[in-house]
C-alpha cells in the first residue's frame, strides 16, 4: 500500500472533521486528517447545548451520532456527562446559565443545585476572571431559576508560582506537567474550599489532563471541583482537542497537521487527488474518498462550490448534480449552515458523513 | 501556515499559538508567540521599535505557525524582528560564532585533534562558560576530519543522479554519516553527488545574523543551481537544512530578483532522505533486501521535520524492516533548538522543554531512539541514558544484517 494513499482523507479538525476521522478509523480504515489548526470549537466550552440538539433533526440517527462522540470522548481521557432525556443548566462565561444536555465532565457538576453552598474562586493574578461578578450573576440568575443554591466568591494568590499577570493558559500548562504546582494549587485552594461542597475555577485545570488526573487532583482537595468557562483561549476545548488528536493518532489515523489543502482533483465525478501546500512541493495525498470538513470559507477557497448536498453527504454542483461521488461534506463546509451550526450539528453531520464515506470501501479502488 | 503570507489582520488572538509553543509553556515570562508574532509586528510596521530581549528566547521551532487555525506565518516574524534585535557585547560575539558552525568546523578540522581536545580542556570550558556564557554542563560534538567526498561514478550503470546537501553537522563533524547516506541511496539506485555548499543558514538565522544567513543562502543557491538546472534533485538529511532549502532559504532571497528563480527551483527540487525513499517505496521500487532484525526503536519527529509538512516517512520507513517494532514517542519539541541549548542562559528553558520527550523516552524503554536531527539525538542523550541515532543509520544496518 502507498503511504500517501487512504481510505479516507479528511481535511478539517473541527469537531465534524474529528468525528467523521473516528468513525471511519474506528471501522478498521487507513485515514489521514489534514489540518492547518484546530477546528473553531477550541474556543468554546464543550457544551453540546439543549437547543441545538432539540433543532438537530432525526432523533434516532443524533442520538448514534452523539452515542459515537461521547464513546470516542470517553476513551480518550475527556469523558462527556449527559443523557438524551435531561438536561441541566450550566454557566456561561457571562455569569448565566444555559440549557445543555451533554458537557465535559469538569464542567458537568456546576449546575445550581438546591441547597448547596458553591465558592467560586478566583486568582489574583487573573486578571480577565472576575469572581466577585461571578458570584453575584450566578446567585441571581440561579433564584431566578427557582434554585435555592448560593455561590460565594473567594479569592486565591498564585504569585509564587506562577508570576503576575498570568493567564489560565499558563496554569494549565503548569498544571500538566509539574505535579510540585498541582500541589501548591491544592495547598492555596484548600482554604479557599473550607465548608463548601464543590468549588468552581475558571477553565483551567491542564491542556492534556486526563479524566483520572483531574479525579485525582479532586480527591486530593476532597473537594469537588468545576471549571467555569471563560474568554478563549477555552481550556476546556483546547484539551478536548488535543485529547481526541491524540486518541485518533493512537487510532492509527496519520495526522498530518500545518499545511492547508490547496487542491482537490476531481475528475470524471472522482476526486483523485489532494495536495497539501507543504514548503517547496506539494504533498500529493491519494485516498479512495475525502470528507471536506474545513469550515465555512475554506471549501470554497478549494473550488469546491458547493451547492446544497444530496442524502448521502455528497456536494452539488450548481445544476445539482453530483461533485463527485467520493467526496462528503460535514460542518460549517455546508451550504446554509452559516457558520453557526453548533457543535451537536458538527457531530451529526461528520458522523453521517464519515459513515458514508467509509462505506465506499472498495468501491473507488486504486487505479 | 499559508506561505508567503504575513497579513497580520488574519490573527484572531485565539492564543492556540501560545498554547502550541514550547517556550511558554515552560518560562512564565516568555510573552509567547501571539505577542512576539502578530501583536508586536502592528508596531514595528508603524515604525515603532518593539524590541525586547525575549525575541532571542523563540526556538524557531515552527510550532506556533503549524498550530495557528488562520495560517499566520508567526515564526517567521518573530525571525525578521530577531534579525533586528540588538544584544549586549559579549551574547553578541558568543551569537557571531554560533551562527558560523562551518567557520568553527573549518578552523577546528584543521587540525581536530588539538582543537578536540581543547573543547574538553578544562580550562577552555571554564572560559566558555565564565567569558562566552556558554554552558559547562553540554559536551560539544566531537569535530573530525572533512573527508566526505563523491564516490567514483560507476561508468557501467545509468543510475539517477542526486545531489546531496550535507550541512555543516555531517560535513565537519560526521562525514561517516553522509557516506551511510550515499551508500543507502546506493542501494536504492542512485548515483550521488556530495554538493559543495555552505551551512545551510539556519545556525545564522536562530541566532539573528541576518547578513550571514543571507550570504550562506547566495553561496548555495550558486553551487546548487547548475545540478538543478540539469534535473538533479538536491537530498537531505538534515531536518533543518531541508527545512530551509525547501523554504527558500526561509523566504530570504524571495527580493533577490536574480536568485529568486533560482531559489524556486531549488525548493522543487528538496526531498529528504526518507521523502525520497518512501516515495520509492509507494512506487514498488525500495530495496527491500533487509535482514531479519529484532529491536525495539523509539521516534522522535524532530520541529523541522514537522515543518517541511511531509509526514512521516522515516516512521514509515522503519516499520518496513522485519523485526523492528517502533513507537512514535510524539512528545513534542526536545527544546535543543540547534545552539539554543549550549547557551548558558537558556540552558534551563532547554532541559525543561525537553523533559516530556525525556519522560515518555523512560516510559517506552526502547532499546534505541531514532531521530533525524543532530541536535535532537544530543539533547535525548544528554536528558536519558538511551542512545538516538539517525534512521538512515537503522536502515542501512538493516541491510547489512547488523542489528541486534
Ligand atoms: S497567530 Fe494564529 S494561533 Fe496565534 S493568536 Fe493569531 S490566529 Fe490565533
Ligand atoms: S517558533 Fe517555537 S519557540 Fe518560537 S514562538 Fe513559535 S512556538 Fe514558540
Amino acid at each position: 500500500m502507498e503511504s500517501n494513499h487512504y481510505d479516507v482523507v479528511v481535511v478539517g479538525a473541527g469537531l465534524s472533521g474529528l468525528t467523521a476521522a473516528g468513525v471511519a478509523a474506528c471501522q478498521g480504515l487507513r485515514v489521514a486528517l489534514v489540518a492547518t489548526g484546530p477546528g473553531s470549537f477550541v474556543l468554546g466550552s464543550g457544551y453540546l447545548k439543549t437547543q441545538e440538539i432539540l433543532a438537530a433533526g432525526p432523533a434516532d440517527e443524533l442520538s448514534e451520532a452523539i452515542a459515537f462522540f461521547c464513546e470516542m470522548a470517553q476513551a480518550a481521557g475527556c469523558p462527556f456527562e449527559g443523557q438524551f432525556s435531561s438536561s441541566r443548566h450550566l454557566p456561561t462565561i457571562l455569569g448565566d446559565f444555559q440549557s445543555v444536555t451533554f458537557a465535559p465532565r469538569p464542567l458537568w457538576n456546576a449546575e445550581p443545585r438546591n441547597d448547596t453552598s458553591t465558592a467560586i474562586v478566583g486568582i489574583r493574578e487573573l486578571s480577565y476572571f472576575d469572581e466577585n461578578f461571578m458570584a453575584e450573576r450566578l446567585s441571581d440568575q440561579a433564584r431566578l431559576l427557582g434554585s435555592s443554591c448560593t455561590y460565594s466568591a473567594r479569592q486565591i494568590s498564585l504569585a509564587r508560582s506562577c508570576g503576575a499577570p498570568t493567564t489560565t493558559l499558563r496554569i494549565a500548562k503548569r498544571f500538566d506537567y509539574d505535579a510540585g504546582f498541582r500541589a501548591e494549587l491544592i495547598e492555596a485552594l484548600r482554604p479557599a474550599a473550607a465548608g463548601f461542597v464543590r468549588v468552581l475555577v475558571p477553565g483551567m485545570l491542564g491542556l492534556c489532563s486526563r479524566e483520572q488526573q483531574i479525579a485525582q487532583f479532586e480527591s486530593e482537595l476532597g473537594c469537588t471541583v468545576c471549571e467555569l468557562p471563560t474568554l478563549p483561549p477555552s481550556i476546556p476545548g483546547l484539551r478536548l482537542f488535543h485529547l481526541l488528536s491524540r486518541h485518533l493518532s493512537k487510532l492509527g489515523v496519520e495526522l498530518l497537521q500545518g499545511f492547508p489543502v490547496s487542491k482537490l482533483q476531481i475528475q470524471d465525478g472522482v476526486c483523485m487527488e489532494l495536495e497539501v501546500a507543504s514548503p517547496g512541493h506539494p504533498m500529493v495525498l491519494r485516498g479512495e474518498c475525502a470528507v471536506l470538513a474545513t469550515g465555512q470559507h475554506s471549501s470554497t477557497l478549494l473550488g469546491v462550490d458547493c451547492n446544497g448536498h444530496d442524502e448521502q453527504m455528497h456536494p452539488l454542483t450548481s445544476s445539482g448534480s453530483v461533485m463527485a461521488g467520493n467526496l462528503f461534506v460535514a460542518g460549517t463546509a455546508l451550504p446554509g449552515s452559516s457558520g453557526s451550526s453548533g457543535d451537536v450539528m458538527e457531530i451529526l453531520t461528520g458522523h453521517r458523513a464519515g459513515s458514508f464515506a467509509a462505506a465506499t470501501r472498495g468501491h473507488y479502488a486504486a487505479r | 501556515m499559508r506561505q508567503d503570507d504575513f497579513a497580520i489582520d488574519n490573527c484572531l488572538k485565539c492564543s492556540v499559538c501560545n498554547a502550541a509553543c514550547p517556550v511558554f509553556g515552560v518560562n512564565a515570562q516568555y510573552p509567547g508567540p501571539k505577542q512576539l508574532g502578530p501583536e508586536l509586528e502592528r508596531l514595528r510596521l508603524e515604525g515603532i521599535s518593539a524590541d525586547t530581549e525575549w525575541l532571542e528566547y523563540c526556538l524557531g521551532c515552527h510550532r506556533c505557525d503549524m498550530a495557528c487555525p488562520h495560517g499566520v506565518g508567526v515564526s517567521e516574524m518573530i525571525a525578521h524582528a530577531k534579525a533586528k534585535h540588538h544584544k549586549p557585547l559579549v551574547r553578541g560575539l558568543r551569537d557571531w560564532w554560533f551562527a558560523r558552525p562551518g567557520l568553527l568546523g573549518k578552523l577546528t578540522t584543521i587540525l581536530p585533534a588539538i582543537s578536540n581536545f581543547a573543547l574538553s580542556m578544562k580550562l577552555a570550558r571554564f572560559f566558555m562558560s565564565k567569558v562566552m556564557r556558554i554552558t559547562p554542563l553540554r559536551t560539544f560534538p566531537a569535530y573530525t576530519k572533512p573527508n566526505l567526498r563523491t564516490p567514483p561514478a560507476r561508468t557501467s550503470e545509468d543510475r539517477a543522479r542526486l545531489l546531496f546537501f550535507p550541512g555543516c553537522f555531517i560535513r565537519y563533524n560526521r562525514p561517516d554519516l553522509g557516506r551511510k547516506v550515499i551508500e543507502l541511496l546506493e542501494r536504492n539506485g542512485f548515483a550521488t553527488e556530495v554538493a559543495a555548499t555552505e551551512c545551510c543558514g539556519v545556525p545564522a538565522a536562530a541566532n539573528g545574523d541576518a547578513a550571514q544567513a543571507h550570504a550562506m543562502a547566495r553561496a548555495n543557491v550558486k553551487s546548487l543551481v547548475a545540478g538543478v538546472d540539469a534535473g538533479m534533485r538536491v537530498v537531505t538529511a538534515c531536518s533543518s537544512c531541508g527545512y530551509m532549502l525547501k523554504t527558500g532559504f526561509g523566504g530570504l532571497l524571495k527580493d533577490d530578483r536574480e536568485l529568486a528563480p533560482a531559489v524556486q527551483k531549488i525548493a522543487a527540487s528538496t526531498l529528504d532522505v526518507g521523502e525520497l525513499l518512501i516515495a520509492q517505496s509507494d512506487a514498488g521500487m525500495l530495496n527491500t533486501d533487509f535482514q531479519q532484525a529484532n529491536m525495539r526503536l523509539a521516534y522522535h519527529a524532530p520541529c523541522h521535520q514537522k515543518s517541511q509538512g511531509i509526514g512521516r516517512p522515516w516512521f514509515h520507513l522503519l516499520r518496513q524492516i522485519p523485526g523492528i517494532t517502533i513507537e512514535d514517542l510524539d512528545a513534542g519539541c526536545c527544546g535543543m533548538s540547534g545552539t539554543y541549548g549550549f547557551k548558558q542562559e537558556k540552558y534551563k528553558i532547554s532541559v525543561a522543554i525537553g523533559q516530556e520527550l525525556f519522560d515518555s523516552i523512560n516510559a517506552s524503554q526502547p532499546q534505541m531512539v531514532a531521530t533525524e536531527c543532530a541536535t535532537c539525538q544530543m539533547q535525548i542523550e544528554h536528558g536519558t541514558d538511551f542512545k538516538a541515532i539517525h534512521p538512515v543509520e537503522i536502515m542501512l544496518q538493516a541491510y547489512n544484517g547488523k542489528i541486534i
